[in-house]
């Protein structure tokens, strides 16, 4: 593909990655910090069912063999005290990188601060790249996957976890209904109405 | 069916919509979904304004150079503009900082919120690029391909982000 041609599939994938984003509720400050106090559960529902849905969707293109995978590799180090940093900058900032642009388009003015800060935050990175790796690249297991260390193939194991997060969906939606999660939140007072669209009700028994 | 004139969809119509774009992007840009790296791109046109050196810096000119960088800074712009679509249609205004906000910490104003979230920012991206992926890269697409180090990372940024939120008032 040209460049230009991939600029617009980006563009396009960002539009309707952006529209989930903000129909999801999940680009809300309070309901990004209120899932790390457990007080709100919209945005691990959203994250089980992405999972699910791509665990489904490279199970069958890996699978019939029409696309390989990119796994990130393991380095423990680096893995862990970015991953800490990252969530710490989730609730201070009340975004992830992407849906700090998402805030943005939704019309939360704090979000440009989020991001002129992400951008400095990655400059900082990338100047100081050497010595941030010097310190921290420890504990490298290259591209390890479970299915690899289990000796399964990638597309039984995918559809296996897929099926458990459904099940993990099914049992949080029953706890509690996503619904009531939404209440107070932006368009929180103006739902679709239940039952009329199954999809939307949350009955999660559809798997993803 | 969801609509795109609903004020909101359910947590799970959103999460299959966002899953399902990984064939689009596994088939045609043959990359996973990712967010994080787009900000170093930015990063690195920005700094080579000021310093000629920053694009001699490997990580800085690969960030400026490949396709997949490309595709991905139009992915987090077209995620501003499917947002303001969003909210547009569905009819969903928003004040110019989230309500949560002063319910979670007492900051009352937007000047606040901001300096608290370039403060943010900068520790997410740093996070980010430490790790080497963000919630997209690691949580949603490195999950899905049922990677360790991915599944690491989460854990990880859910142990950090239960830490600091216990900082922050329970409302």
């Amino acid at each position: 593909m040209t460049t230009l041609m991939l600029v617009i599939l980006g563009l396009v994938m960002g539009v309707v990655f952006g529209v989930a984003l903000e129909k999801g509720r999940v680009l809300e400050p309070g309901v990004l910090v209120r899932q790390f106090q457990f007080t709100n559960f919209t945005m691990l529902k959203m994250f089980f069912a992405a999972v699910a849905t791509g665990l489904v969707v490279l199970a069958v293109l890996n699978g019939l063999g029409l696309t390989a995978l990119h796994p990130k590799a393991a380095v423990m180090g680096s893995t862990i005290v970015g991953g800490l940093l990252l969530g710490a900058g989730i609730v201070i900032a009340g975004a992830c990188p992407g849906t700090a642009l998402a805030q943005i388009g939704a019309g939360y003015k704090d979000a440009w601060a989020i991001v002129a800060g992400g951008i400095l935050g990655a400059m900082v990175y990338g100047y100081n790249i050497e010595a941030i790796e010097g310190l921290l690249k420890k504990g490298d297991f290259g591209k390890i996957t479970f299915d690899g260390l289990l000796g399964m193939p990638f597309w039984l194991l995918a559809l296996i976890v897929a099926a458990a997060l459904a099940g993990a969906m099914v049992a949080l939606e029953k706890w509690r209904p996503w619904r009531a999660d939404m209440a107070g939140l932006p368009g929180g007072d103006r739902l679709p109405p239940e039952g009329e669209a199954p999809m939307l009700s949350g009955t999660a028994g559809h798997k993803a | 069916m969801i609509r795109l004139t609903d004020s909101a969809w359910s947590p799970y119509a959103a999460g299959i919509v966002i899953g399902l774009l990984q064939i689009p992007a596994f088939m045609l840009a043959n990359t996973a979904l990712g967010a994080s790296s787009s900000f170093v791109t930015a990063a690195a046109w920005i700094a080579s304004i000021f310093d000629p050196a920053a694009a001699q810096i490997d990580y800085f000119a690969k960030h400026m150079t490949s396709d997949k960088y490309y595709w991905q800074s139009a992915l987090v712009i077209g995620i501003a503009i499917g947002a303001w679509l969003s909210a547009r249609l569905g009819g969903v205004k928003r004040p110019s900082f989230a309500k949560a906000w002063s319910e979670l910490t007492g900051v009352k104003s937007l000047g606040g919120r901001m300096v608290m979230g370039f403060i943010g920012g900068f520790i997410l991206l740093l996070g980010a690029r430490i790790a080497g992926g963000c919630t997209s890269g690691h949580g949603v697409s490195g999950m899905a391909q049922l990677a360790v180090g991915s599944t690491v990372a989460v854990i990880a940024m859910f142990a950090g982000g239960i830490v600091t939120a216990l900082a922050f008032k329970r409302a």
